[in-house]
Order: C-alpha cells, then sequence, then structure tokens
C-alpha cells in the first residue's frame, strides 16, 4: 500500500518554513483536530514524542499544530503568529515533552487532547516525510478506533436499530465503490444502543458531492483528507 | 500506479513518451480532476519556488530570527558577478538559487517542499539553470516538476524522505536524484537515462546524516542544499553523456532506505548528534533556546 499517492505530495505543499515534517506536516496534524473537535477546540493539550520533542521549538511544530486546529492552511500568513491569535480566542494550550517511545511507533509523533464544539476527542498522529501524515489512533468520546493511518479517512456513525440502517450502509458503499476502500471496521461505542461508528480508509479523495450524500445517509459523518 | 523506477521508465518506453507524461496521466487517473487542473496547479508550485530565489537573492538577501543562516545566497550573486569563480557560472547560478530557497525557508518565507521543506532548494537550483542555460520556457520547467515528482513518488514509498526517519540521504539525497533526473528530461535525455541519472545523484549522498545545530532547519541545512544542486547537475551531465550506475536505481533506493533504518537516532533529526553536537553546535543551541 503506497503512502503517498500524488506528485503533490512530493512537489509540494506550499508552506510556510522551516520544516515539512515538523511544520507543514504539523499544521496537518492540527487540522484533523479542528475537523474531529468540530470546529477550533477551547483546550488542546499537546504532548511530542522522539523526534518531535526534541526538536519541536526549533521547527516551528508549536504554532504549527495551533494553526491547523485554527483551520489555517500551510501557507497560511498567520501560521508563526498562531498560538497568539489562539490564546486572544481564549483556547487553553499546553505542551508536553514526553521521554517515553511513541505510543504510535514514529518518530514525529503527536498525541492531542482537545476539547471543541463536537465534544472530547484524543488522537495520536505521526509527520512521516513531506508534509504527509498519518492517523493511527481517534478516541472519540470514548470509542477508540485504530485506522492503518493513511489519509483520506472517513467515519461514519449510523444508528442501526433504525429498519433502514442496512440499506444506508448499502448506499454509503456504493458512493465509495470509486474511491477505492481499503479497509473497512465496524466499532460500538459506548451510550447509545443501536450505535455504530464504520471507518472507511479510502484510496482517493472524496468530492463535496460525494460528502454531502454520504452525510445525508448518516447520523454523523466526519471526514478526515 | 508505478511502484519502481524499472516500471516507470518501461512505462514511458511502452507509450515512446516522457517520465512526465507518465506522471501527468497517472496524476489526471487517480485524482479524477482535469489535465489544465493539474497543470495550474504546479504551474503554481513553479511560481512559488520562483518567487522564494528572487527574494532569497535580492539586495543583501533574507536572514532567519536566530541569526544562524541567511545573506550567502546574496554574497554569491555579488561574488559570481564581479569574480572569475572557480566552478562556474552555472554551477553558482543553481547553487544560490538552492541557498536564497533554504535562506528564505529558515526565515519562515514561503517556499515549496520538494520533497521537503528541508530539501527545498535543491530542484529550484536545477531549474535555474535549466532556465537559463538552456532556455526552457516556464512549460517545460513545469514538466521536469512532474518528473522529478515521480521520481520522488517511488522513493518516498518504497524508502523514506524525512531526516528523522532516514538523515539527510533522504532528504537532500532524495531531492537531488529527483532534480537530476528533472534536469535530463529538460535537456532532451530519455526516460533511462533519467532514471540513471536519478541513481547516480543519490549514491553520492548516501549515508549523509540529519544533524540540525539547535534542531534548525539553518546549519548544515542550507549548505547542504548547494550540494545537493550542484551535485544534480553533474550526475545528470554524466548520464546525458551515456553515463551509468553500474547499480540500478531500484537498489540504490533500496541501500538508502537499509542505511536510513540503520542510522541512529542521535543523527536523525534530532539535533544531538553529528554537527549538533559539536562544542558550538551546543553552545548555538544554549544561545538560540537557553537550554
Amino acid at each position: 500500500m503506497d503512502k503517498y499517492k500524488s506528485v503533490f505530495d512530493i512537489i509540494g505543499p506550499i508552506m510556510i518554513g522551516p520544516s515539512s515534517s515538523h511544520t507543514a506536516g504539523a499544521v496537518a496534524i492540527g487540522r484533523v483536530g479542528h475537523i474531529l473537535a468540530g470546529g477550533v477546540p477551547s483546550r488542546a493539550d499537546i504532548h511530542y514524542y522522539d523526534s518531535f520533542a526534541r526538536t519541536h521549538s526549533g521547527h516551528g511544530t508549536d504554532y504549527a499544530i495551533i494553526s491547523g486546529l485554527l483551520g489555517f492552511a500551510p501557507d497560511d500568513p498567520r501560521v508563526p503568529d498562531a498560538i497568539g491569535i489562539a490564546r486572544r480566542q481564549g483556547m487553553e494550550l499546553t505542551f508536553h515533552e514526553e521521554d517515553e517511545p511513541s505510543p504510535i511507533d514514529h518518530p514525529n509523533t503527536a498525541v492531542l487532547d482537545l476539547q471543541g464544539p463536537a465534544g472530547r476527542v484524543i488522537y495520536a498522529a505521526c509527520s512521516i516525510g513531506g508534509g504527509t501524515i498519518e492517523v493511527r489512533r481517534i478516541n472519540l468520546d470514548g470509542c477508540l478506533i485504530t485506522p492503518p493511518g493513511l489519509l483520506p479517512i472517513l467515519l461514519v456513525e449510523l444508528d442501526e436499530s433504525a429498519n433502514d440502517a442496512g440499506r444506508r450502509l448499502e448506499r454509503i458503499r456504493d458512493l465509495l465503490r470509486e474511491e477505492g476502500v481499503t479497509k473497512q471496521t465496524r466499532y460500538e461505542p459506548d451510550g447509545p444502543a443501536g450505535m455504530a461508528v464504520y471507518e472507511f480508509d479510502l484510496d482517493n479523495p472524496l468530492s463535496a458531492q460525494q460528502q454531502k450524500q454520504i452525510a445525508g445517509h448518516s447520523s454523523r459523518m466526519i471526514y478526515i483528507d | 500506479m508505478f511502484t519502481s523506477i524499472a516500471e516507470l521508465v518501461s512505462m514511458a518506453e511502452e507509450r515512446g513518451s516522457s517520465i512526465s507524461e507518465v506522471a501527468i496521466d497517472e496524476e489526471v487517473r487517480r485524482s479524477h480532476q482535469t489535465r489544465e487542473h493539474i497543470w495550474a496547479r504546479m504551474a503554481k508550485n513553479l511560481q512559488v519556488m520562483q518567487a522564494a530565489v528572487a527574494r532569497g537573492s535580492q539586495g543583501d538577501g533574507v536572514f532567519s530570527k536566530t541569526g544562524l543562516s541567511g545573506g550567502q545566497a546574496a554574497l554569491l550573486e555579488h561574488y559570481r558577478k564581479t569574480r572569475t569563480s572557480l566552478s562556474g557560472d552555472a554551477i553558482l547560478q543553481a547553487v544560490e538559487a538552492a541557498m536564497a530557497t533554504n535562506e528564505v525557508n529558515a526565515a519562515m518565507g514561503i517556499i515549496c517542499a520538494t520533497p521537503t521543506a528541508g530539501s527545498s532548494g535543491t530542484l529550484p537550483g536545477v531549474l535555474t539553470v535549466l532556465k537559463n542555460r538552456l532556455g526552457l520556457d516556464d512549460d517545460g520547467l513545469i514538466r521536469c516538476l512532474f518528473t522529478a515528482g515521480a521520481f520522488g513518488l517511488v522513493t518516498a514509498n518504497k524508502a523514506m524522505i524525512s531526516g528523522a526517519t532516514g538523515g539527510c540521504q533522504a532528504e537532500v539525497g532524495s531531492a537531488s536524484g529527483m532534480a537530476a533526473a528533472a534536469a535530463v528530461e529538460g535537456a532532451g535525455g530519455d526516460p533511462d537515462a533519467c532514471a540513471q541519472a536519478f541513481a547516480i545523484a543519490m549514491s553520492n549522498l548516501l549515508g549523509l546524516v540529519c544533524d540540525p545545530v539547535a534542531g534548525l532547519v539553518e546549519v548544515p541545512c542550507v549548505n547542504r542544499n548547494a550540494i545537493g544542486t550542484a551535485n544534480a547537475l553533474i550526475a545528470a551531465d554524466i548520464a546525458l553523456s551515456g553515463g551509468v550506475s553500474r547499480i540500478p536505481p531500484d537498489e540504490v533506493i533500496a541501500a538508502m532506505k537499509s542505511i536510513g533504518e540503520s542510522m541512529p537516532s542521535s543523527l536523525r533529526e534530532t539535533g544531538i548528534g553529528g554537527l549538533a553536537g559539536t562544542p558550538t553546535g551546543k553552545r548555538f543551541r544554549r544561545t538560540v533556546f537557553g537550554k
């Protein structure tokens, strides 16, 4: 399974320096948090491991991750000022340099614990080089999701107690057929009985139209690309 | 999608086309976007690269906040215009463009990662020569970026492109190989000559460690891009003259991976070993971060 799929993963991204893995990749890791938390979080605790723990200050990893949490792109001129911008918006921030090995076995690892508009989420991501990232653990309201890592990842929540749940799932699978589902996993979160979360790992990105259609068939959809 | 250099070259040969054409076709197929859209996106990357080169070479140049890097591209520009250089103007134009780009990167300016930010100067250095010496227009340079991207994709998927996993050989080494292949296509060489240039350039930088002083992408990264770009031009000339790499490109990539995996963590972008661990390197860390 190829980690890098597009020629633009190699030539690109256009970004604010100085490091593609520790700055542009860190913006991408933060952006995942923005998506998972349902917007700008009110609290962010950021834990660094290995190379990230040793060099985050020199590579601008702190402001890069916060830029992503704020929803900025890697080439947004506000990237270097993101920490001040976040604090002025009332975001509570802590950074931790961890000594133990990465929980997801990669030298450029960050674990983020966020409180956001959609609730609490904890996730572990790593920056594998050139600005490309992997998300290997997502704890969404107590439900632990463990994707292989590469984006795009689609999470779909379905109420399986509903009569048409099977039909809805079929529709979603139809919509995804062309985008190369490399893995599909079903999880049962704590909480109301009958709810299930489906993780789809995709080869190709989804269009806005596809995302809208899938959202229409599910109780909640999170698309990370 | 091509998964090896051998496959990439044979796809181009079977279609009677260039490596860049294979890369464009594959991108269109995967992304469901039009050729025009993809071309425009690469044109934007080229524009950003050229803007960074211009910014870093103008006037006194740019300087990082830490004071560890900056101004060297501007010094080179003055030097090559007022003195008879040892390396010759083509090499020095490439070196100047490469250093300008990495100085802009260290100063937190806008650059295009190729394949990474730390190695972002290597390819623009080569493009500068293709433009100024061989007269390639923007369309020709955009093609070269697709060629470079195709070689980089195989390298990234078969080995690695981050200093934290493979050392500088994975960053500047990969960039230099990509740039050498691009230069050969830009100069009219065939797909196999592109692959030979790639293998020669990467072989020359095998074993290079990632030892950034104070963990910053400044020392030795700016100078390493100077050597990455010069090495790419030399490898491209060797291949264009008919020279070949005795070790096939895919095996060179495999060697890069195995060397990267056996490098200690202190030499993989932790700012601990190598130049970062010298007395002066440590003193810079204390000056910049107070620890």
